[in-house]
């Protein structure tokens, strides 16, 4: 059965080069809104508004399960059987 | 062979890894490494929220007695902690009469902030914060929150603080 897995572990070395920078580009940008959002949710915090921590939270979350489900796409090396 | 190289050559048996394999970090393992920083700041996140909902910061409750009208001249302070609490706060008798309650930590990083005598300013000299006697507002440097403060009333010759009303968050 051939899937997405098999056709990567083909692919030209230049192309899974570039999926991987990619990858950590997102994965970086991802990381840096975080920051901002926890940030931001511990000054309101701090300053009793509520109303943002649980916004924030989410946001969080969907930003780490798009960082994580991304894995997924992770070139496995350009290993031969 | 000295007693060095033996050593030298022993200890590399043991460890049988090149340095360069050792400091060399494959970006498949920085992606993993960034998604597991993610995760770290996603829990950070909950955890903040999680502290604010259910652990809330504790309002002062009731009017306590700090000190008589007369031991604060004008431009002066008096630094108190209300019983039960180890928060410091600073009584400022400002220029124009009034008098003023503030939390006496700086919100940047906690340090004690004093006022300044005639300038109507209140000063952190950790990373020259200023904060605006009036009304605590931040006027400069890098405190990101205005100083939380304190109602000051009066009884007969006696100075009271309360908790605030004028911000009330539930």
């Amino acid at each position: 059965m051939s899937n997405f897995r098999t056709s990567q572990n083909k692919a030209n070395p230049n192309k899974l080069n570039n999926i991987l920078s990619t990858l950590i580009f997102i994965l970086i940008l991802n990381v840096t809104i975080q920051i901002w959002l926890l940030y931001a949710s511990l000054n309101n915090a701090l300053d009793n508004n509520r109303e943002i921590l649980i916004p924030a939270f989410i946001a969080s979350l969907i930003l780490f399960l798009i960082g994580f489900s991304w894995l997924y796409y992770l070139p496995k090396g350009n290993y031969k059987k | 062979m000295s007693k060095e190289d033996n050593l030298d050559k022993n200890w590399k048996k043991d460890f049988p890894i090149l340095k360069q394999e050792a400091t060399q970090v494959s970006r498949r393992d920085f992606a993993k490494f960034l998604t597991l920083v993610s995760g770290g700041l996603m829990v950070g996140s909950g955890l903040v929220a999680a502290k604010a909902y259910l652990l809330p910061k504790e309002e002062v409750a009731g009017e306590h007695f700090v000190c008589k009208l007369n031991e604060v001249p004008v431009g002066g302070t008096r630094g108190f902690v209300i019983e039960g609490s180890t928060v410091p706060y600073i009584l400022i008798h400002l220029e124009n009469g009034e008098y003023k309650a503030y939390e006496q930590k700086c919100t940047h990083l906690s340090c004690s902030v004093f006022y300044k005598p005639g300038t109507g300013i209140i000063h952190c000299p950790c990373h020259e914060g200023s904060f605006d006697a009036m009304t605590g507002d931040v006027i400069a440097g890098p405190p990101p929150r205005a100083l939380p403060k304190l109602d000051v009333f009066f009884k007969d010759n006696d100075i009271y603080v309360k908790a605030s009303e004028e911000k009330v968050f539930s």
